[in-house]
């Protein structure tokens, strides 16, 4: 019997002058659930892209079945059993589940859809009519439906980079079984990709650990090794930053009433009695599995949206009917969850984007000074460490990391009195996440009021002085850092309430 | 196995527009001479006789310039809108309703000073002008309407308006049945600076940095910018993005009404279908060339309105006037391709 059903040999990927990949190893046996671990950008998305098909390794060599493959493309990686479940979703929103099921040319049940179909949800514990459309379906059902149509095209290779971000922590329960039910039964093969600790542990029986390109730990059982380690191999020599909570409070910066917010297409109701009070020097974390209402809190806190029930007042005055100018006069600043798109403009230049807070301070009637706008940038570039190295390009040549940190940098520079930070790093790399939590650390210490909304329960418990768990468009609970429990923020985050 | 793929340059050379406009005229030159030779005429002996007959004397010059005054006002009428990302297809209905508007204010009023009376009329054909885009910016950024279709489809409704009030309403008795309105008096005509070169030509000039600067200078600009670049970034920034790209609609169109006014005033003296020979359409491919830069559009508006003279008179020696818009259009085409390798570059990667 053959010993590995997939070998990746001595792979190396680079883009441009980052390297992605280097050397790696990646070994997987048949019918077993792997885990891959790894902080963000360490290559654990690279490394499935090339055994997908996708990228193309510029070294090494990928054995399927000890046969040695020339190339892979998509094509012949999806012949070869290989699938992938990628962080977004991949299906046509408008089609039913049944023609996202059988879209594919290897779709292997065609004439018997309906005896795969029941079986399967069952095993997804899914109860939901094939007929219906993918737009009509939840976060949670969607992600069943990418795996399952792995099965469907005969995937026995199933590569899921990391299925559970969009999950509650129940839905990643059920996962679990699932997944395991598969590899039993069926004798899939599941490499699991995440960052996540815990999910880990309760999903695998192998770990690769990655970190910075390279495969620091191959083929671990799970079962033998201790979280020190994995965290150690994850992080390096971690030095868990611990952030001192016991910073002086002031009076009441930005305080929010009983806000509720009906989506006027949907007639959907999105927030619900919403109210909290941040002081200056204090960071209010706000938990919550994504689409529960954050953005729409943030866009109503900031001004952005103005159609909505409830009060919010800065520094004690009443902004509720004020708009994002006003609000930012009063010096509140909000670095928002779209980076691109809603913080920055696309297809507009670097200078353009570093003056979008501030130049209707700087401006002299209908001019706008071209002097008075570099030095702003400069002094930013400057103050922030950002690499820009031509202010005339377009936003979207600088890399993700700058980008936010010219975002941050913008909203951040002239001291603002309140802070509303929506998902500050994600996807970013380990190190411009600290940059940022040091900018927001240093702020705070500054005395200002900073709201954070983020999925990233490690961020929150390192950042917040308090939570807030919002689920379905409620605070269902809050809690003082200390006395915060991971399991019992989990818990709230998922609709849980004891 | 090689592939080939497409990158981003980080940093595009400021010049690129004006070096892809240089190599895009080569290039036109170069198919213009391929057509000449077919047709057995010396492309040489025909580009120079079009050259000496297009700014070979102070007469020629004149006429040249004259005819790149409404290129150069529509292009940047068309540059201005194309700040907000819109495109603005209306320029030719525009040039005509500019030109309606002034024979209207014309008929209805009175004055007794002949340049106040000038200035009202010019001002008549910006608001004509305006008021032509008012239902497409209007359906725009209530409804979200594709301004391209509403624009264009505009020149049709403002041709016909043309056509019935200079067949009906406004018909010239004394035309001799020649579908046209009666000449505006002397007294409203724009004088001449030198030769034969319009007044018209400093409005252009003033007009041309008032552009540049509306566009690259002010703080309007910059928020038709950031309007263009992304509806969500302008809410967060507190810009009013729809009422920047109305603004910028109305703006726009009354440069190209202000075009047909002095058309009107300087050349054609009366209202009828040879107010615009094309020219909001020809203004498109002038914007298009200088990526919708004023100066630019400055510059190639004057060479446009130059090569359209030296391609009418070329019919003396037998060469169709065609050759001109094959120039023109070629240019743009060269351009733009040129244009493509200022911004991407194109890199071998290797498989395996």
């Amino acid at each position: 019997m053959k010993k590995y059903i997939l070998e990746a040999k001595n792979i190396s990927k680079s883009f441009g002058n980052v390297k992605a990949l280097e050397d790696v190893n990646f070994y997987l046996q048949k019918g077993k659930i792997h885990g891959l671990l790894g902080e963000n950008g360490a290559g654990k998305s690279s490394l499935m892209n090339i055994l997908s098909g996708i990228y193309q390794p510029e070294k090494g060599s990928i054995y399927i079945n000890d046969i040695k493959q020339k190339s892979l493309d998509p094509e012949s990686a999806s012949e070869l059993g290989i699938g992938m479940v990628h962080q977004e979703f991949r299906l046509i929103e408008s089609f039913s589940i049944q023609d996202n099921l059988t879209l594919s040319k290897a779709n292997i049940y065609q004439d018997n859809f309906k005896e795969a179909y029941d079986k399967y949800s069952e095993i997804f514990s899914l109860s939901v009519n094939p007929e219906k459309k993918i737009v009509q379906l939840s976060v949670g059902e969607k992600q069943k439906i990418e795996i399952m149509k792995l099965i469907f095209k005969n995937s026995n290779i199933m590569l899921l980079d990391e299925p559970t971000a969009v999950l509650t922590p129940q839905e990643t329960d059920q996962l679990r079984i699932s997944l395991e039910r598969l590899s039993d039964e069926d004798e899939k093969t599941i490499v699991l990709i995440s960052h996540k600790l815990r999910e880990i542990r309760d999903f695998t029986e192998k770990v690769f650990v990655m970190k910075n390109g390279k495969m620091v730990a191959e083929d671990l059982s799970t079962v033998d090794v201790t979280d020190d380690d994995l965290v150690e191999l994850m992080m390096g020599s971690m030095q868990k930053s611990i952030i001192d909570k016991s910073n002086k409070t002031g009076d009441t910066k930005l305080s929010v009433e009983s806000i509720e917010y009906i989506d006027r297409v949907s007639n959907y109701k999105i927030l619900e009695d919403i109210s909290l009070e941040i002081k200056a020097g204090e960071i209010l974390g706000i938990a919550g599995v994504s689409g529960n209402g954050q953005v729409e809190l943030a866009n109503i806190i900031s001004g952005v949206e103005i159609d909505y029930s409830g009060k919010i007042f800065i520094n004690n005055k009443d902004v509720s009917r004020k708009g994002v100018k006003s609000r930012k006069k009063l010096n509140l600043s909000y670095i928002p969850e779209n980076r691109l798109g809603v913080g920055l403009a696309p297809g507009v230049s670097v200078l353009d984007n570093s003056i979008v807070r501030d130049y209707f301070k700087t401006r002299l009637g209908p001019h706008l000074s071209r002097s008075k706008t570099e030095t702003y940038l400069e002094s930013l570039i400057k103050k922030f460490s950002i690499k820009a190295p031509d202010s005339k390009a377009e936003i979207s040549t600088l890399s993700g990391g700058n980008m936010q940190k010219l975002l941050m940098g913008r909203e951040l520079v002239s001291n603002p009195e309140v802070i509303i930070a929506s998902q500050p790093t994600r996807g970013l790399d380990v190190n411009a996440v600290e940059a940022i939590h040091t900018l927001l650390v240093d702020q705070r210490d500054k005395g200002s009021a900073i709201l954070l909304i983020s999925e990233d329960l490690d961020e929150l418990f390192k950042l917040s002085n308090r939570l807030h768990v919002m689920y379905e468009g409620k605070i269902v609970k809050s809690f003082d850092i200390d006395n915060a429990d991971i399991n019992n923020v989990g818990l709230a985050m998922a609709g849980v309430i004891e | 196995m090689n592939n080939f793929k497409l990158f981003k340059r980080q940093t595009v050379n400021e010049l690129s527009t004006f070096y892809s406009f240089l190599i895009g005229f080569i290039i036109a030159i170069i198919i213009g001479s391929i057509i000449l030779l077919i047709q057995d005429k010396n492309p040489i002996d025909t580009f120079s006789l079009m050259l000496r007959l297009s700014v070979g004397s102070v007469n020629s010059l004149s006429s040249s310039l004259n005819k790149a005054i409404p290129l150069i006002l529509a292009g940047l009428g068309i540059s201005i809108i194309n700040s907000v990302k819109l495109w603005n297809i209306g320029a030719e209905g525009q040039i005509f309703l500019g030109a309606i508007a002034v024979n209207f204010i014309y008929i209805n009023t009175q004055f007794n000073n002949p340049s106040f009376h000038i200035l009202v009329l010019l001002l008549a054909g910006f608001v004509g002008g305006s008021v032509c885009i008012l239902i497409p910016a209007i359906t725009k950024v209530v409804f979200g309407v594709n301004e391209i279709i509403t624009t264009l489809l505009t020149n049709y409704i403002v041709f016909g308006v043309t056509i019935f009030l200079i067949n009906g309403p406004w018909k010239d008795p004394k035309s001799l049945n020649f579908p046209a309105a009666a000449y505006v008096g002397e007294e409203v005509f724009l004088p001449t600076v030198i030769g034969k070169l319009s007044f018209g030509f400093l409005i252009c000039i003033l007009f041309t940095f008032v552009a540049h600067y509306l566009k690259n200078k002010s703080v309007f600009g910059f928020e038709m910018r950031i309007a263009g670049g992304s509806a969500m970034t302008a809410i967060y920034a507190g810009i009013n993005a729809k009422q920047k790209a109305f603004i910028a609609m109305l703006i726009g169109g009354g440069f190209a009404g202000l075009a047909g006014a002095i058309e009107l005033l300087s050349q054609t003296h009366r209202v009828s279908t040879g107010i615009s020979q094309g020219f909001g359409y020809t203004a498109i491919i002038v914007a298009a060339i200088t990526g919708m830069r004023p100066l630019g559009i400055f510059l190639v508006g004057s060479l446009f309105g130059a090569l359209s003279i030296g391609g009418s008179v070329i019919q003396t020696i037998g060469v169709s006037t065609y050759i001109a818009d094959i120039i023109q259009a070629s240019t743009l085409f060269g351009a733009l391709i040129i244009q493509f390798f200022f911004t991407y570059q194109i890199k071998r990667v290797e498989n395996d």
